[in-house]
């Protein structure tokens, strides 16, 4: 087996953003499967940039390599699942768990083809494997944050996705959520799928994972979460830019 | 009430061929109206409604097919409004409001000015649903059928790219052209329902039942039965009573929507007390 496969993500000098605003400059991250990794970070330091570009959702500018599972990003795409950040998703339109993991068949399928009896068992199946079996006929909309992002994830088992990219998953998880959400991922690893999970807030997530990648701008470190997460690293990392109240009246930022 | 009575509108072809094509429209344009409302978009409906007003006039002007010129106009403003939205990542409410009263404007003018059409001005405007012939009865029923067998065969795809359109398209499924194909039916279906109720109102045959059925059931499929079922009885009710009281039908069929929404929702006021 070539050293190529082995990596679901590889990536090397990638620009990405817009034409006339770039986000994040001169990324290079490998990843080999069946890895969790955390791309942690302040706000507007790129994180989504990089796993929406990586997806395809975004041009990137510039690159000398851009690999995922082995393939160029286009023909990978039907093996990767991307868990969108809570409000890109219409939560409120009436389908009930069962209808949403299903998608995961569906997107497979793509224009043609009708649900057949295997997608229900799979869909059922991957339902159990997180627990949510009971819930099958109930709408997506009263289910919890952390439940909802389970459904999602059941979507991607049943999409048969090697690749599962999430953009904040932790946004308005309790700790216990979190633990649950970081234990299924761990589940998930284990199966041999690889994880990449933008984090803007250091929480339990990060802890479990295999690998963390700190963005502002461009890499500011990686490497497991002994190595990155230092106290210096964060403090710098997470420094907060302040507005600060000229005397005459105009704003300007400070950074601490 | 002899069963003479009743069965009274029943004996005129006009009547009868009025029955069948609003029935047929409204059912398909309830169906289709679901989506129109669960994402909130029944005021690019209007938009689609008036600009394809001005498609038929010069359509009618130019002697072509009335369809023809009405989806094409309709087509350009559902595409346009994708465009906009995607692009400049704003929903352009009053950019979209100019554009299509300043097209609907140009569309009566035109029609208004042209001696030998301005007959035509009201029927289009208020519906024109007894003045039916059988040919376009035909071609009505024809369309209907070919869009309510895409909406079913598309069904699950149309619910995809409307619950999570980033992740799918993620995942390489055809995101944009599934959402156009939607667009493209709720355009077709606009078009086809302006004879029976006019671009003034024709909006009401999508949203008002799906409203309805939407306060009675939050299961999809089942939302949808509901809707198509209401815009059915309506547009019955609706022609029915214009019959006996000589009522505009179009008008009479949307105030029949209305009142089933008013009851439906007194209904699950009054169930939650």
């Amino acid at each position: 087996m070539s050293v190529a496969s082995d990596l679901a993500l590889d990536i090397e000098n990638l620009s990405a953003g817009y034409p006339n605003n770039v986000v994040l400059q001169d990324v290079s991250l490998q990843v080999k499967r069946g890895t969790l990794v955390a791309i942690i970070g302040p706000n507007g330091g790129g994180k989504s940039t990089l796993l929406k570009t990586a997806v395809g959702l975004l041009q990137p500018l510039s690159y000398t390599v851009l690999e995922l599972l082995g393939q160029n990003p286009q023909t990978a795409r039907r093996n990767i699942a991307y868990l969108p950040q809570q409000e890109e998703v219409d939560w409120t339109f009436p389908l009930t768990v069962l209808d949403v993991v299903l998608q995961g068949r569906l997107v497979r399928k793509g224009l043609w083809g009708r649900y057949n009896s295997q997608d229900f068992v799979l869909s059922r199946e991957a339902l159990d494997f997180f627990g949510l079996g009971e819930y099958e006929r109930t709408q997506i909309e009263a289910l919890s944050g952390g439940q909802r992002q389970r459904v999602f994830l059941a979507r991607a088992l049943v999409q048969e996705a090697d690749l599962i990219l999430l953009d904040e998953p932790a946004t308005g998880l309790d700790a216990k959520a979190q633990h649950e959400m970081a234990d299924l991922l761990a589940k998930l690893s284990k199966e041999g799928k690889t994880i990449v999970a933008a984090t803007h807030d250091l929480n339990c997530l990060t802890e479990c994972f295999d690998h963390v990648l700190a963005l502002k701008g461009r890499v500011f470190a990686q490497g497991t979460p002994e190595e990155v997460l230092t106290e210096e690293n964060m403090v710098e990392l997470f420094a907060r830019h302040f507005p600060k109240v000229g005397a005459s009246g105009e704003v300007t930022l400070h950074e601490h | 009430m002899s069963i003479d009575l009743i069965l009274e509108p029943f004996q005129y072809g006009f009547m009868v061929r009025a029955f069948v094509g609003t029935g047929l429209v409204a059912i398909v344009a309830a169906a289709v109206g679901t989506f129109v409302v669960l994402k909130g978009i029944a005021f690019m409906g209007d938009a689609i409604a008036h600009t394809s007003f001005t498609g038929i006039a010069l359509a009618l002007i130019l002697g072509i097919s009335v369809y023809v010129g009405a989806l094409l106009f309709a087509l350009l403003t559902a595409l346009g409004v994708i465009f906009l939205t995607r692009v400049s990542k704003v929903n352009n409410d009053t950019a979209l409001a100019i554009l299509f009263t300043g097209v609907f404007a140009l569309g009566i003018v035109l029609l208004a000015g042209t001696p030998g059409f301005s007959g035509d001005l009201n029927s289009l405007l208020l519906g024109s649903v007894m003045a039916i012939q059988t040919r376009e009865i035909l071609l009505m029923a024809a369309l209907a059928l070919l869009l309510a067998i895409l909406f079913v065969v598309f069904f699950e795809r149309f619910v995809l790219v409307s619950f999570d359109p980033v992740g799918a398209e993620a995942a390489g499924f055809p995101v944009v052209f599934v959402q156009s194909l939607l667009l493209t039916i709720v355009a077709a279906t606009i078009v086809i329902s302006i004879q029976a109720v006019g671009v003034v109102l024709v909006v009401a045959l999508l949203i008002t039942p799906a409203a309805t059925a939407g306060l009675l059931t939050k299961r999809l499929k089942l939302l949808i039965l509901l809707s198509s079922a209401l815009g059915l009885f309506s547009s019955f009710c609706g022609l029915y009573v214009s019959y006996f009281f000589g009522a505009p039908p179009g008008a009479t069929v949307v105030l029949v929507a209305t009142l089933v929404f008013a009851l439906a929702l007194g209904v699950q006021k009054l169930r939650r007390v």
